[in-house]
């Protein structure tokens, strides 16, 4: 038995210093400050060990660890959800861009995507999820998650395009 | 595949393309530019969004999730370490000049900058488990905490930095347990100010930016704080 609970302990030390960091950022990014990121990384690992026994696939435990996450970031927040209407993608248009600048320009747009933009765009470039693990996170449609992606992307851009355009003309 | 619906399909999921749109990569210079420009801007993002990661929140985590548990290399580890603490603490304790813990406090401070620009409404509970670890109890509540963070303090040591606001300005308190000193010092650098108080089991240190500063500031904590409790 004793055998069994140090298994667990090695099993969940391996796993908060595999994925500790990439949950911070991700945390920090819904929240924007990095003491409540922390708090939120505690609370997420704190509820994943009383529920660690329960885990069954091994092989998507940073799945699973994401949603308690972000269900605790819902609760202590309680956001309001402001309504997105997924519109067809084949209505938007792609500009062609210049290349992005630098470090602080991107965090400034990052911040300034809406987070309904800004969450998908970070389980994918952070978190390196599909669309499809995504979808099941947000619990939305995959095609909604690949209009959320293209979306805010394009807004990443076009908020490039002016930042350049405005340092090009001052 | 066409050009929109390669780029379309680009933007959405650019590591996961279909091989039609590959295809049409291959023969497409407009779309391999385009798609090169899609992977660098994630590139950025990817860079942007790597916010530094707090020193030690593994640790912390485990050690609230899982209690005080520590594999047995790391037994040893701390061992060494409590052992290389001794030693220079010792070497300090009996070496050191007097105001060494003030200059170290300032030091802290200065390394710290963002301590004095973070705005974060510290709950009263903190600071008291805070003055707790050197013995000692709140008398009533210090106003205004800004910040308050458990660092890395000397070799191997921890400390409670807490900054708070007084009507001269923001101060800073270092709270450091399990480290004696041997009476009250102070030292000025760098424009800062600080003095360090012995207490029943460790020190304290304020640091402000003018003796009177640091002064008022250490008034304030004795009406507020019991340190000797």
């Amino acid at each position: 038995m004793e055998a069994l609970i140090g298994n667990r302990k090695i099993d969940f030390e391996r796993t908060v210093r595999a994925y500790g960091a990439d949950l911070y950022r991700y945390a920090y990014w819904l929240c924007h400050d990095r003491f409540a990121a922390e708090d939120l990384v505690q609370e997420t690992f704190a509820r994943a060990w009383k529920s660690w026994q329960e885990l069954r696939d091994t092989g998507s435990v940073k799945h699973w660890l994401i949603a308690i996450l972000r269900n605790e970031s819902a609760r202590v927040h309680a956001r309001k959800q402001i309504p997105i209407a997924d519109e067809d993608v084949y209505e938007l248009e792609i500009p062609e861009m210049p290349k992005m600048a630098d470090d602080l320009d991107v965090r400034q747009r990052l911040d300034l995507l809406p987070r309904t933009y800004r969450e998908p765009l970070l389980l994918q470039v952070l978190g390196g999820f599909s669309c499809a693990e995504i979808a099941s996170m947000l619990t939305i449609s995959e095609g909604a998650v690949m209009t959320r992606l293209t979306r805010a992307r394009q807004a990443m851009r076009q908020e490039s395009a002016e930042t350049v355009v405005r340092k090009v003309s001052t | 595949m066409n050009c929109l619906e390669y780029r379309r399909a680009k933007l959405a999921d650019p590591r996961h393309l279909p091989d039609s749109a590959c295809a049409h990569a291959l023969n497409c210079a407009s779309c391999t530019a385009f798609a090169q420009s899609v992977d660098d801007g994630d590139t950025e993002i990817l860079r942007a969004a790597t916010v530094p990661v707090p020193e030690g929140l593994a640790d912390r985590v485990l050690l609230r999730a899982t209690g005080a548990y520590r594999p047995a290399w790391r037994a040893w580890a701390m061992a060494a370490g409590v052992i290389l603490v001794v030693g220079v603490a010792t070497v300090l304790f009996v070496h050191a000049p007097r105001d060494a813990y003030a200059r170290l406090a300032i030091e802290h401070v200065v390394h710290e900058p963002e301590s004095l620009t973070t705005r974060y409404q510290a709950d009263g509970a903190s600071v008291a488990v805070a003055l707790r670890s050197v013995g000692a109890t709140v008398r009533s509540p210090l106003g205004q905490v800004r910040y308050i963070r458990l660092c890395p303090w000397g070799d191997g040591g921890t400390a409670w930095h807490i900054v708070f606001e007084t009507p001269q300005g923001l101060a800073t308190l270092i709270v450091v347990p399990d480290m004696r000193v041997r009476s009250e010092s102070d030292a000025s650098a760098s424009g800062w100010n600080a003095i360090v108080q012995p207490v029943q089991r460790g020190f304290y240190a304020i640091v402000t930016s003018s003796p009177e500063t640091t002064a008022r500031a250490a008034n304030l904590l004795r009406t507020h704080v019991n340190w000797n409790a």
